[in-house]
């Protein structure tokens, strides 16, 4: 009986593993491979080591990852709005409920709606150069410019992310003990302190965890606004690595190249992966 | 989550925390209106007063895209490649899902080890191998090999979600099921599928957001003009017509209409999965 389940149970999950096999498992070790060649993608031809040469020696792959860098900016921003709203939540004031819905709603718009709205937003004839335009202030190129393009899409990733983490952070506040609260309230403990000293303190794991995947956001997710907002310009001022690797992958004869930098990304990535999960581990410990 | 007022302040210091609340979400609501307003006006008046009402209200931008623009047609598409994509992996994610919360599967721990694994790539790791893998199979432009990159893309958070939850299912009750002679499907439909209704219906919505939302591989790898998914097509409208304000928050709203549906109709499950999950 229990073997028969057993292999009922095999048979139920197969087509699942099936499909993740050969549609993500199989094209990642595909990439890998593809890596180390050189080919049109019908023609492949062993090239070792020599897209991750010619990659490491190529300026605008160290360009497009300092802009990368320069994009992390946001990720303390984002943080520091998702800690003060969902502090705010947790005092639990009238029509809070309503509060948490508003905020989850940038959540489910496409980040090409987002993009778009940004990139009208700050368009010459957008709103705010409009707004600008009521105090005689002639219209700011926003996208002409290298640092501005991009403080528009950090802006643009601070409006669509502070309100999840934001929700994620209140989760972790609630599972504080209230008696902790209550404590320090009868000790006279004020409530800027018992912010400091005590929810803080408190919620360091999910702040950590948020802290993690925004990094990661970062390097993998901003494909779809530089594609809406900047098409990577001008220049590459504002070209990512995971936009790099759309380019590369459709416009260069030679697809190792772009599979060399998608792969040099997913390391990168699990790198950064490895060093949260040690994290985590130590402040599990404390 | 409990309803208690916190007791971290008193009844006169709780009104600073609305306000400020409000002021936070008006920074979301107001672009939102902005838009709404924007998209229901000429463009020559929108120019001329940006920050008014409307002087003339028109669907005219509504009717422009759906007339020139082909946005109707790209709606119809989303729709089916969405709902194709959602029901897949709901069929898929709940057979593996129950077979693993329940069933005695050999190499379990690998099986899962697969999923896991696969959560973890980066989505444009994959751009390159996925295009020429489906190129070989001859299914680039074709709707079932965009749909089955969705499904394998949505698949790991799937089954390991339903999974989780089949697992609060008591035992006594499959087993019940199991001595009234059901059988592996029979005990899915009658006993799973019922029990699981909550979880199924936040995968559903998650996973409908997702591919409906997503830009990257419809734009690759759906190259016909006709059959071109709703993101895309307003990604590139949006990209072009840079001094029509009106007709492209128009292309906005219409792109955003589902989505906000869905979350107006799902909220209090989307934030139970919330409030539950991440804290602990």
């Amino acid at each position: 009986m229990h073997r028969r389940n057993g292999i009922i149970g095999l048979i139920a999950v197969l087509p699942a593993l099936a499909v993740v096999l050969g549609f993500a498992t199989y094209p990642i070790l595909f990439a890998a491979y593809i890596s180390f060649t050189r080919t049109n993608g019908i023609r492949f031809e062993w090239r070792g080591l020599d897209n991750y040469v010619q990659l490491l020696n190529d300026p605008i792959v160290w360009t497009v990852f300092v802009n990368n860098l320069k994009f992390l900016i946001a990720v303390p921003m984002v943080i520091f709005c998702a800690l003060l709203v969902s502090v705010l939540l947790y005092e639990r004031v009238r029509g809070w409920r309503l509060f948490r819905v508003v905020f989850f709603l940038p959540n489910v718009l496409s980040v090409a709606v987002i993009g778009i709205m940004f990139r009208n937003a700050f368009g010459y004839y957008g709103p705010i150069n409009q707004f600008l335009g009521l105090f005689g202030i002639a219209p700011i190129e926003f996208f002409t410019d290298g640092t501005l393009a991009i403080s528009v899409i950090v802006l643009a990733l601070v409006w669509s992310g502070f309100g999840f983490q934001a929700l994620l952070l209140l989760s972790g506040l609630t599972a504080i003990n209230p008696a902790i609260f209550e404590a320090a309230a009868l000790d006279g403990a004020g409530w800027w302190q018992r912010v400091w000293h005590i929810t803080l303190p408190n919620i360091r794991r999910i702040l950590g965890f948020v802290f993690i995947i925004n990094v990661l956001y970062t390097f993998t997710s901003l494909f779809g606004f530089v594609f809406v907002m900047t098409a990577g310009g001008p220049g590459f001022d504002t070209t990512t690595i995971d936009y790099l690797v759309y380019l590369r992958a459709f416009s260069s004869s030679n697809l190792g190249y772009g599979a060399a930098l998608a792969m040099l990304l997913f390391g990168f990535i699990a790198i950064l992966t490895v060093l949260q999960a040690k994290v985590f581990r130590i402040q599990e410990v404390d | 989550m409990s309803d208690q007022p916190s007791v971290a302040l008193t009844g006169r210091g709780r009104w600073p925390v609305f306000v400020a609340l409000t002021l936070v979400a008006l920074t979301i609501l107001y672009p939102l209106i902005f838009i709404v307003l924007t998209s229901l006006r000429t463009n020559p008046d929108y120019l001329a007063n940006p920050f008014g009402m409307p002087g003339n209200w028109t669907l005219e931008n509504y009717a422009e895209l759906l007339d020139v623009y082909g946005v109707g047609q790209a709606f119809v598409n989303s729709m089916i490649v969405s709902s194709a994509a959602v029901v897949l992996v709901l069929i898929l994610a709940t057979l593996a899902g129950y077979a693993l919360a329940k069933l005695p599967v050999p190499k379990a721990k690998w099986i899962s080890a697969v999923f896991v694994s696969v959560m973890l790539v980066p989505g444009p790791v994959l751009i390159i191998p996925i295009y020429l893998l489906l190129s070989r199979l001859g299914m680039v432009g074709s709707y079932p090999g965009l749909i089955l990159v969705y499904v394998a893309g949505g698949l790991p958070f799937g089954v390991f979600f339903l999974s989780l939850s089949f697992r609060a299912i008591p035992d006594e009750v499959i087993e019940s099921a199991r001595i009234d002679g059901a059988g592996f499907l029979r005990t899915v439909w009658s006993i799973v599928l019922p029990m699981g209704a909550s979880a199924l219906a936040t995968l559903a919505v998650l996973q409908f957001l997702a591919v409906w939302n997503e830009l990257i591989f419809a734009f690759i790898l759906v190259t016909d003009e006709s059959m071109r998914l709703l993101t895309p097509t307003l990604a590139s409208i949006g990209t072009r017509y840079l001094n029509d304000q009106p007709l492209v928050t128009a292309g906005l709203l219409i792109t955003s209409a589902i989505p906000l549906l869905l979350l107006a109709a799902a909220s209090k499950y989307i934030m139970r999965g919330l409030a539950g999950g991440v804290g602990k």
